[in-house]
């Protein structure tokens, strides 16, 4: 599968110094067009308005966590389908199962690296890719 | 570190428990003299002192524990005169976590001007050495860029900290316990790196610049 480079992915994380960090990831694995919002909700509205292709999400957010936006997310008709790739600190397993069961894509444990992160993003779009 | 003493024990030692039992024998017959009497306020009273008997000596620890916590914390540099140096120490953790995040953003923006100009440097003739060694530069860029990743995983722990000493000093105040000691002045009033809005009487440079003029500097 030939992965669309301009897919539009957004960026969710209340620090803007590790939202900054996973965009210039991104741009340097080449996918530049993203867009950032620093919590569950703000991401809520952005991914109402915008037709993003894939989500990049913290856990651990005050207001509307990672896991709130995931499940938001799987219940909304229009957005269901969308890839939700999560990257936080949280590294219990009870949690990464939680997480699995509300459906996320994948699940990158903080702190990472760039090689960590482009596996992550291949392995989803290869199943996503076997799946269609 | 002030010495912790074994907790103080809710039985009575062996030589004052018959006293102890008595004194709740005789406790027991007047609750229940009151009661059968009809007088509510009586046997409240006696069943209130029952029940301060045990909770005496837990009210006690936690009364320690509040001041040794505040006394640990209380040795950290006060901006205001003795009075809630808890809130005063998570302001202080607050400002660490906006101060790495500034720091570390800094450190993005060069990363970032400092790649592009890896790359414009591309650009132009090189030969394949000074290419081979021009990517090195632009992936060392990129990894110290992913390194300031410690802002967001650091400031997640500080905030957590903050959060539960907030609630400890929220959970001692609801108990009512009695005020904690003046902390003991362990290092000679030097205040340490200036907190925004937290210490008001701190100096800039440039306060400090006119204050030396000021004396013949």
């Amino acid at each position: 599968m030939t992965v669309n480079k301009n897919m539009r992915i957004l960026i969710v994380d209340d620090f803007s110094t590790m939202r900054r960090i996973i965009k210039n990831l991104l741009t340097d694995l080449g996918y530049t067009n993203t867009a950032e919002a620093d919590d569950g909700s703000t991401a809520l509205v952005a991914l109402a308005q915008g037709n993003f292709d894939f989500v990049v999400t913290d856990w651990n957010m005050p207001g509307t966590t990672g896991i709130e936006l995931l499940r938001a997310i799987r219940a909304d008709e229009r957005l269901k389908t969308l890839p939700v790739l999560m990257v936080t600190a949280e590294s219990k397993r009870e949690q990464i199962i939680e997480a699995a069961q509300a459906g996320v894509n994948g699940y990158v444990i903080k702190p990472f690296t760039a090689q960590t992160l482009e596996e992550k993003l291949g392995k989803i779009f290869e199943r996503l890719g076997a799946a269609a | 570190m002030p010495s912790v003493a074994a907790p103080p024990s809710i039985e009575p030692p062996a030589c004052d428990k018959s006293k102890a039992r008595a004194a709740l024998v005789e406790r027991l017959h007047h609750a229940l003299e009151a009661l059968e009497k009809g007088d509510e306020a009586g046997w409240r009273r006696e069943l209130d002192t029952i029940a301060a008997w045990r909770t005496q000596p837990m009210m006690h620890g936690l009364g320690r524990l509040a001041r040794e916590l505040a006394q640990t914390l209380g040795e950290l540099p006060s901006a205001h005169d003795g009075s809630g140096e808890l809130d005063d120490a998570c302001a202080r953790l607050d400002h660490v976590v906006e101060m790495t995040e500034k720091a570390s953003h800094k450190t993005l923006d060069l990363a970032e001007h400092c790649r592009s100009l890896a790359d414009q440097l591309k650009q132009t003739s090189l030969v394949d050495e000074q290419i081979a060694l021009v990517d090195q530069i632009r992936s060392g860029l990129s990894e110290l860029a992913l390194a300031q990743d410690y802002q967001d995983l650091t400031g997640q722990i500080i905030r957590r900290v903050a959060g539960i000493v907030r609630r400890v000093h929220e959970g001692f105040a609801a108990l009512g316990l009695p005020p904690p000691e003046k902390p003991r002045d362990a290092n000679s009033g030097l205040a340490g790196p200036a907190v925004n809005g937290l210490d008001r009487s701190a100096f800039s440079q440039g306060d400090a610049d006119d204050l030396l003029s000021g004396l013949g500097l």
